[in-house]
């Protein structure tokens, strides 16, 4: 239990300590010698003790941004106030993102009180960091001195412990722990009850691109358009050039016109329902963050975050099933860019294999328009079985196979490893005839034009008669 | 999820919670940590220096015990080892040298200062912390103030010694009284 307030410290222990046993010896056995090496313990003792802090610090934390894409960096800040010895409660602490709001009611009831006597020296400051974050500086370890404001106002320490996220992922950042010092580190005070906060990270969708004609030929297409902008063939208007529009739609004479690019916006051809079925029974593989190796999990989610940023940009509905993961891990289909926002967030809260019971039903609304798109690692068979009864409901259905590479290599400290994962490898070869019997394709996933093959394989095959199981 | 990790400021635990460990503490130490932990060994080695240097002998005993005593407080500053460590210092020179005021002495409280002002500072950043300029600068000029007031009561001995060779029963009793008083009021300023 670490104790409020200031408490002294070993160093004014030694110094107050060394320097009394020197000066009564020198008293005694009236050696003058060891009265002078007692002078500067003793000196600096009665220092430390002359500017004993009478108040305790006000510690406030914030972190700028609570959700983050893989690879972006947000700001942990920590401002140190000195209190006053009349008003402030014992252990004062602040959270800047709750109470913000009352921060300047506060401040102005601080500055009526009377002002400490300057006994706060320096402040230290460590943040925990969760795995997958690097900190800024390294360790989140810093220290400042208490300075003024610009305007000579009350003292204060500022630290600012910038937090890169590699890894897509729900995690706590913190606690920061604060600790003040007085002069000659004679007293210490550390904070006491610091809170931690949840940083969400949001997948970056890898690349991905597709040039395959749509699956979709089940009625509608070339007779209506869908309500909603997307990529197609029907003049809707014109607009102003976004990040992601094609080159080939500006409408080169309005921007000549105007001096700004502007492009030619069509209706989508039709709106395709798209759902992507995220096996999160195994993660396979290490993970380094978004700068190194990929586990089979963040192979899998990157590439459905990349599916459905590129479907929902085509003007698809999108639909996302996650399993093998606890938790409200489905998300109903819809369209447009909001929508990516929420299926990059449910993504992010993936916890691997931790509900390993298969009891998600596919309930979706899916119909024989519908593509399946299954991302997975094939290490559990769950997945494939899945995939075999919706083919047999005459559901197109893609297995993208995400299992990474050199995860069967041989490990020089574990020996069977390599073994084991020959076998596993055997059946899985087995398991993935039986799908490809079934109709179902498979395809590993290689980011930009993985799908066109297969989608093109299905969207033939889609104007072939078949029997289903209704 | 929500663990907790040792803070610990200068390498030691100082909360009650588990230490980060020597070895990880050695791997994080800044430019600034590194240099006050080779002072915190300098330290009382001046004061051992000064030592033989008074008396005109080496002292490898001594050299042996509180320079291993002295790694062991640069690996852990806020610990109570230091102490320890100017206890020794100070009584190996007090049964090694008798000329009581010799300049020899400066150099052998010097290095005590050196000693305790390097274990404080390496205490009050976290291992990996880079110090301010500012910060650097207050601890060196305090430091310096602290060093005047000891030579200045290097010369007060001198003169003293000069003055009055016979002890005096009212002098010891005032100097035991003002001693007293000190450590009273020190006592009661750092725990009251």
């Amino acid at each position: 239990m670490i104790a409020p307030g200031w408490q002294p410290t070993a160093a004014q222990v030694r110094a107050g300590s060394s320097g009394a046993i020197l000066a009564i010896v020198g008293a005694l056995v009236r050696r003058p010698d060891a009265v002078v090496l007692a002078v500067p313990l003793l000196v600096i003792a009665c220092w430390g003790a002359l500017r004993r802090p009478r108040s305790e610090p006000v510690v406030s934390e914030a972190i700028d941004h609570a959700t983050v894409r893989e690879g972006e960096a947000t700001t942990w800040r920590i401002e140190v106030n000195r209190g006053t010895a009349a008003q402030e409660p014992v252990g004062s602490h602040r959270d800047r993102n709750h109470d913000a709001g009352h921060d300047a009611g506060r401040d102005a009831g601080r500055d009526v009180g009377r002002d400490d006597d300057g006994g706060i020296d320096s402040v230290g400051a460590v943040l925990w960091a969760p795995p997958y974050a690097e900190l800024d500086p390294p360790w989140g370890e810093m220290v400042a001195t208490m300075t003024a404001g610009a305007s000579g106002g009350r003292e204060t320490a500022r630290f600012a412990v910038g937090l890169r996220s590699t890894r897509w992922g729900r995690r706590f950042v913190g606690p920061a722990r604060v600790v003040a010092s007085s002069p000659w580190a004679a007293f210490r005070w550390t904070s006491g009850s610091t809170s931690s906060r949840l940083v969400t990270t949001v997948p970056l969708p890898a690349v991905f691109d597709a040039a395959a004609p749509a699956t979709h030929a089940v009625g509608l297409v070339g007779l209506d358009r869908s309500v909603r902008p997307g990529d197609g063939s029907e003049f809707a208007g014109i607009r102003a050039f976004q990040a992601g529009d094609r080159l080939r739609r500006i409408h080169w004479s309005r921007s000549l016109r105007t001096g700004s690019l502007h492009v030619t916006s069509t209706w989508a051809d039709h709106d395709r329902h798209v759902v992507l079925v995220v096996d999160a029974f195994n993660d396979v593989g290490d993970s380094d963050g978004i700068d190194g190796r990929a586990s089979s999990l963040d192979t899998t989610v990157r590439a459905a975050g990349a599916l459905a940023e590129h479907h929902l940009r085509r003007g698809d509905r999108v639909a996302l099933v996650v399993l093998g993961a606890r938790g409200p891990m489905r998300v109903p289909a819809a369209s447009g860019s909001r929508h990516l926002r929420r299926v990059l967030d449910v993504l992010a809260s993936i916890e691997p294999a931790t509900a390993l019971r298969d009891d998600v039903h596919l309930r979706l609304g899916l119909t024989g328009g519908s593509l399946v798109m299954m991302l997975s690692p094939l290490v559990s068979e769950v997945p494939l079985q899945r995939a075999i009864s919706l083919a047999g409901r005459g559901i197109a259905v893609v297995v993208v196979d995400t299992l990474p590479e050199g995860v069967t290599d041989d490990d020089a400290d574990d020996p069977f490893r390599a073994l084991a994962w020959r076998i596993r490898l055997l059946e899985r070869a087995r398991e993935l005839r039986a799908v490809r019997s079934a109709g179902v394709p498979v395809v590993e996933w290689r980011g930009p034009g993985s799908l066109d093959h297969v989608l093109r394989d299905l969207a033939r095959r889609r104007s072939t008669p078949r029997v289903t199981r209704r | 999820m929500n663990r907790r990790r040792t803070i610990t400021v200068g390498g030691a635990s100082r909360d009650g919670l588990t230490s980060l460990g020597v070895s990880a503490t050695l791997r994080r130490l800044s430019m600034h940590q590194w240099l006050l932990r080779v002072l915190v060994v300098v330290g009382p080695l001046l004061t051992l220096g000064a030592t033989m240097a008074a008396r005109g002998a080496f002292q490898p005993i001594a050299l042996v015990v509180i320079g291993s005593m002295a790694v062991g407080c640069a690996l852990a500053p806020d610990s109570h080892l230091g102490l320890l460590v100017v206890l020794l210092a100070s009584l190996n020179w007090l049964q090694t040298v008798n000329d009581e005021t010799t300049p020899w002495l400066l150099l052998a409280a010097g290095g005590l200062l050196v000693l305790h002002t390097s274990m404080a500072a390496a205490t009050v950043a976290p291992p990996a912390a880079s110090w301010p300029h500012d910060l650097v600068y207050r601890w060196a000029r305090r430091a310096g103030v602290v060093m005047v007031a000891t030579v200045a009561a290097w010369l007060a001995a001198l003169g003293v010694t000069g003055l009055s060779p016979e002890g005096h029963a009212l002098v010891l009793i005032i100097a035991m009284l003002s001693v007293a008083g000190l450590i009273w009021w020190a006592r009661s300023r750092s725990l009251g």
